[in-house]
């Protein structure tokens, strides 16, 4: 049977604060999620919500407390589960001395990758990445883009299934923006699983196909960014050619319902699905001799469901 | 293998692409092409003088390149989390601590061959023959590398580079002087408890004294690497004890960094 790229099981995480440690602080308190083969996995949740901390856990830089955390049927406390698993930490620090290339090759002899292979995949990922012409330049004197360039390529230099990225496109302008999200379509285009944090929630909107949301160290929403984004609370819109309309047009009980403007050959409508019907309105609207011209259904934004969750949060802690 | 040759080969380019490191060679470097203007205003002691300069100059200078290039070798690696990109990666943490020893100790052994070597021409341009003992010394200059650099890992391990700096200078000192301190204990304790108390806790620092005989007295006769320097059996005991010290102190190192959250 094949395994999962991950799977968490009830895990937590505190730390010691303070003098001699006695104040304790739990970024993760009991959380459970899965990554499946193939899908790009985002894990969101504001600063502090636990997404760095879980990340560390994965990879093996900080232990569970408490809890379990397979990759690819691996614990994660065993160094060789990290053989499959490419990572890019937040705001990652280099060996600045290191050229690009020296770089890479020191990363790619950790994997035990034969030299010419390194050489190869160097200029392959190089170039890929965009710093093909800085690949000799001392990475002290790279920018905040050439250097997040520099750690995805490490983190792609053993040709990885399973890619954590944390902040991946934090610090960058658009065009390097675009250019990592691009990226990350493509590595899943090429079977590679992508787990990464962000609180940029357009990002994760764009390429994600599941999303975690956590809080607190908690997790708030968890499934396929699909059906979190369709359920419940849609708001629809029709347009209609026709002789202009006008609110008290409409029967009595649907008046509170809908809001009603005028566009430059017809009507529009705006209502929510939770309360009016969309069909009923239709019928009355073709009734009325309007021509439908268009019906969207504006789903829940991701903004809207983190929105939701973090003030939820912030109400309970208060 | 990979991952140990890996970091121990990045570690030494890091070292060597340190201005202060460069600095230090250098100046150690010149320092011991000065050492025949003492021998040549010695009264016919020039070959010892010759052979006592430049062998306590490598020694003293194997041991600083040491202590400033090991002490902030794994504390700088968390503080900078450079150390994220390298044990997020199927990597021991025994392997990080192997690798890192390795690299400064070919740092150090790299600087201190290139004095040898300036040393023994120095020694044959004043007409000075080298000598076996020489080598002997310089082994032994190596054997006391690797314990200095492994007890400075021990600290690196958890503490901050001042902190490791200063307690390893101490360990440096305590082993040296181990005979004497002794000597000292013995006097004042009386009671057979409390001098084996003492012994067994001085047993714990690194014996540095067996790697610089020169000038002391072993086994009842005074070594002079001029004259009668240590057997090869004494160097492959001392040699033997460096290996099994720093394995159990580097074991101590692992488990600590283990055992740490690198948060």
């Amino acid at each position: 049977m094949a395994h999962l790229p991950l799977e968490i099981i009830n895990l937590e995480k505190s730390f010691g604060t303070g003098f001699l440690n006695l104040k304790k602080v739990k970024p993760v308190k009991g959380i459970s999620f899965e990554v499946k083969e193939g899908e790009i996995f985002g894990l969101l949740g504001p600063n502090g919500a636990g997404k760095t901390t879980t990340l560390k856990m994965i990879t093996g830089l900080i232990f569970p407390d408490a809890g379990t955390i397979s990759i690819f049927g691996k614990s994660s406390l065993s160094a060789s589960s990290r053989k499959r698993i490419g990572f890019l930490p937040e705001n990652p620090w280099f060996y600045e001395y290191l050229t690009a290339r020296e770089f890479l090759k020191m990363t790619g002899g950790i994997f035990s990758i034969p030299s010419s292979e390194i050489r190869q995949r160097t200029d392959s990922l190089l170039e890929r990445l965009g710093i093909a012409h800085a690949a000799d330049t001392q990475m002290r004197k790279f920018s905040k883009g050439m250097l997040q360039r520099a750690g995805l390529a490490q983190a792609i230099i053993n040709n990885p299934d399973f890619i954590i990225l944390d902040e991946p496109l934090s610090g960058l302008d658009p065009i390097g923006r675009k250019d990592v999200r691009q990226l990350i379509i493509d590595l899943k285009k090429e079977g590679k699983t992508i787990l990464f944090s962000s609180h940029i929630l357009s990002d994760v909107e764009d390429v994600c196909d599941s999303v975690v949301i956590l809080n607190s160290g908690l997790i708030k929403q968890k499934g396929r960014l699909s059906d979190l984004t369709a359920t419940s609370a849609g708001t629809v819109e029709i347009q209609t050619q026709g002789p202009e309309m006008k609110l008290s047009d409409f029967p009595e009980k649907l008046r509170d319902s809908i809001q009603i403007e005028s566009i430059s050959r017809g009507t529009r409508l705006i209502f929510t699905e939770e309360n009016a019907n969309k069909n009923e309105i239709l019928s009355f609207l073709i009734d009325a001799g309007q021509n439908i011209d268009k019906v969207f259904k504006h789903n829940r934004s991701l903004e809207d469901i983190f929105m939701e969750n973090s003030s939820e949060s912030k109400q309970q802690e208060n | 293998m990979g991952a140990i040759l890996s970091i121990s080969i990045n570690t030494f380019r890091e070292a060597i692409r340190n201005k202060i490191f460069y600095a230090l060679a250098f100046f150690a470097l010149l320092i011991i092409v000065t050492g025949h203007f003492f021998a040549d205003i010695s009264l016919h002691n020039e070959k010892r003088v010759l052979w006592d300069i430049g062998s306590g100059l490598i020694s003293f200078f194997a041991l600083a390149l040491s202590i400033f290039t090991s002490a902030s070798i794994i504390h700088k690696e968390i503080d900078k989390k450079t150390i994220y990109l390298v044990l997020s990666k199927p990597v021991e943490r025994w392997k990080f601590i192997a690798g890192k020893t390795l690299g400064l100790l070919a740092t150090v052994y790299s600087v201190i061959t290139a004095m040898l070597l300036i040393f023994i021409v120095e020694m044959l341009l004043t007409g000075v023959s080298p000598g076996v003992n020489i080598f002997k010394a310089f082994i032994l200059i190596m054997g006391e590398v690797l314990l200095v650099v492994s007890v400075s890992i021990l600290f690196s391990s958890f503490s901050s580079p001042f902190i490791t700096g200063m307690m390893t200078i101490g360990a440096v000192f305590i082993g040296r002087m181990l005979p004497d301190l002794k000597q000292i204990l013995f006097m004042k304790y009386e009671h057979d408890f409390w001098r084996n108390l003492a012994e067994s806790l001085l047993q714990v620092f690194p014996q540095l004294y067996l790697f610089i005989p020169n000038g002391h007295d072993f086994n009842g006769y005074h070594v002079s690497i001029t004259t009668d320097f240590v057997t090869w059996g004494f160097i492959g005991w001392s040699m033997v004890y460096t290996l099994t010290y720093s394995c159990v102190i580097l074991a101590i190192a692992s488990l600590i960094l283990s055992k740490r959250d690198l948060t």
